[in-house]
């Protein structure tokens, strides 16, 4: 589905600690306030509110109640990492209803000690995954990769040339833990997590939030002459769930992809903004979206400069890998670097033409499959 | 003076969904549901054929099958795990075509690999009633 009059119009976010303990709703206030002050927007302007987090009781209603925000639409948005686009989609469909002309999308996440910050363990993660003694979401993706090295001969250099590349890309963007330049050899004799994932395999969690406003077209014309339209989106929700033999190493996002490429042309996209909890899951992606066959993606990976300056700008601030993994605002972090890619304003790692940006998010890694939800989204600067 | 209680490992909160499921490998029978509309097999138990939405009967599965895919976890979810690492964490493909994950025992699981094949082996938990099934390199 395209859509028509749906327009990004500002962004908003905080700096990302490893230890800060600011509360959960101190750093929804700082990217709300940031998003709000780029806009020229007043708070009593915005009558939608979504929040994407784990912790409770941060639920959308409560959230408003404490900012002060009387809204016309609320929304939890907690899809995993397929939160951050899952809220774009719901906010675009309520404003092409008419319900909105302005929506506010928050995800986020603290140290703050006085909440809980994890969902408790799904039935049957916790009855038949966790007891026998698993590494967490590591451990659920380190079987994947190593589907895919044995099935089609996945290097661990291809894999890495991913995390590599997008620490290049963090060197110069100010909100990424780190910065410091990471050769291959760092990533290979980085530490093994749950093999084959090592370390720098890894995200890092942090706290911090994001936020995203959205327009109708009408509204964003009033409120800036940037204009980013959302050009269409799809997701799915437990790809392959009936099928006791799954493609491993095929995630939904082959679905979504198909819906994505009715509308735009792969070859028009200019930056990849791909949900990267771990590399072998960009990778992985790249083949779903049918810019190379599957199982081809580490030659794939090998053919092209990933980096901000190359010919397949991939995760363009550094990805979630190198700023850090503030819970579910990582599923934010995508669409809020493709904006900055797309308006101009990405100093020090833009990308030469940004014009057409395709984002991702991925979320809920599920018993003997993949991924839960998968969703996507393509954008694109006018004139 | 008390002392502080050591971590626990992680046991199933058994429900009336998966109950016949764990009652099955206390008696070292691995079960599997089967619907009676459209014949699938499936795993993890649920209140519905996952399929055809049928209902649902158990079967005993034969306990067999080869690995699928595998990882040695470092560093468990759970501290409470943290003296047996590495954990030989495992997806196995059991004989009537469902996958099932689980933890690999024996003293040769180091030389496993994909396609391996493997039989089922019960672990008794630090709950007297509840087993878990765990495999074991076949042969």
């Amino acid at each position: 589905m395209r859509r028509k009059k749906v327009c990004f119009v500002g962004y908003g976010s905080t700096e990302y600690s490893r230890k800060s303990e600011e509360s959960q709703l101190g750093h929804y206030a700082t990217a709300i306030r940031a998003a709000l002050n780029q806009t020229g927007l007043k708070k009593k302007d915005i009558h939608g509110l979504s929040i994407t987090t784990q912790a409770s009781p941060d639920t959308a209603p409560h959230v408003a109640e404490q900012l002060g925000f009387e809204l016309d639409w609320v929304l939890n948005a907690d899809y995993g990492g397929a939160g951050g686009v899952g809220a774009v989609r719901r906010a675009a469909d309520a404003i092409e209803c008419g319900h909105l002309d302005v929506a506010l999308l928050v995800g986020g996440n603290s140290f703050d000690r006085s909440v809980a910050h994890q969902r408790p363990l799904e039935y049957q993660r916790g009855n038949f995954v966790d007891v026998y003694g698993y590494g967490g979401p590591n451990s659920l993706m380190a079987l994947i990769q190593r589907l895919h090295m044995e099935n089609f001969g996945t290097t661990l250099e291809q894999i890495g040339k991913i995390a590599v590349a997008q620490r290049f890309n963090a060197e110069n963007n100010p909100q990424a833990l780190f910065r410091e330049p990471m050769t291959m050899q760092d990533y290979l004799n980085s530490r093994m997590i749950s093999d084959p994932i090592r370390l720098f395999d890894c995200v890092m969690p942090c706290s911090g939030a994001e936020c995203l406003i959205l327009a109708s077209e009408e509204k964003a014309k009033q409120i800036s002459d940037k204009l980013v339209y959302l050009v269409t989106d799809a997701e799915k929700v437990h790809y392959q769930v009936a099928n006791m033999l799954p493609e491993k190493t095929t995630f939904g996002m082959k679905a979504v992809g198909e819906k994505i490429f009715a509308e735009v042309k792969r070859e028009d996209i200019d930056l990849f903004e791909i949900y990267d909890d771990y590399p072998i899951a960009v990778m992985i992606q790249i083949e779903d979206f049918g810019y190379c066959k599957k199982g081809d993606g580490g030659k794939f990976v090998d053919g092209h400069d990933l980096t901000y300056k190359g010919d397949f700008p991939v995760n363009t601030g550094g990805g979630e890998l190198s700023v850090g993994q503030a819970g579910l605002a990582g599923g934010f972090l995508h669409v809020v670097e493709a904006l900055r890619q797309l308006r101009g304003e990405a100093d020090g790692h833009q990308v030469k033409k940004a014009e057409r940006a395709l984002v991702t998010g991925i979320g809920w890694l599920n018993y003997g499959r993949n991924l839960g939800t998968t969703a996507a989204l393509v954008m694109e600067r006018r004139k | 003076m008390a002392e502080a209680r050591a971590p626990q490992k992680s046991l199933p909160k058994i429900n009336p969904v998966d109950a016949p499921f764990w009652k099955g490998a206390a008696k070292n029978k691995f079960l599997l549901q089967k619907c009676q509309s459209c014949g699938k097999v499936q795993f993890f138990p649920r209140v519905a054929c996952v399929d055809c939405f049928g209902e649902l009967d158990w079967i005993e599965a034969k306990g067999t099958g080869k690995i699928h895919t595998f990882t040695l976890v470092r560093v468990p979810r759970n501290p409470a795990f943290k003296e047996e690492v590495p954990i030989y964490y495992i997806n196995v493909i059991l004989d009537e075509g469902v996958i099932i994950e689980s933890r690999l025992l024996g003293d040769n699981k180091e030389k496993v690999k994909i396609g391996d094949r493997v039989k089922v082996r019960y672990e008794q938990t630090h709950n007297p009633e509840i087993k878990l099934p765990c495999f074991e390199l076949a042969g």
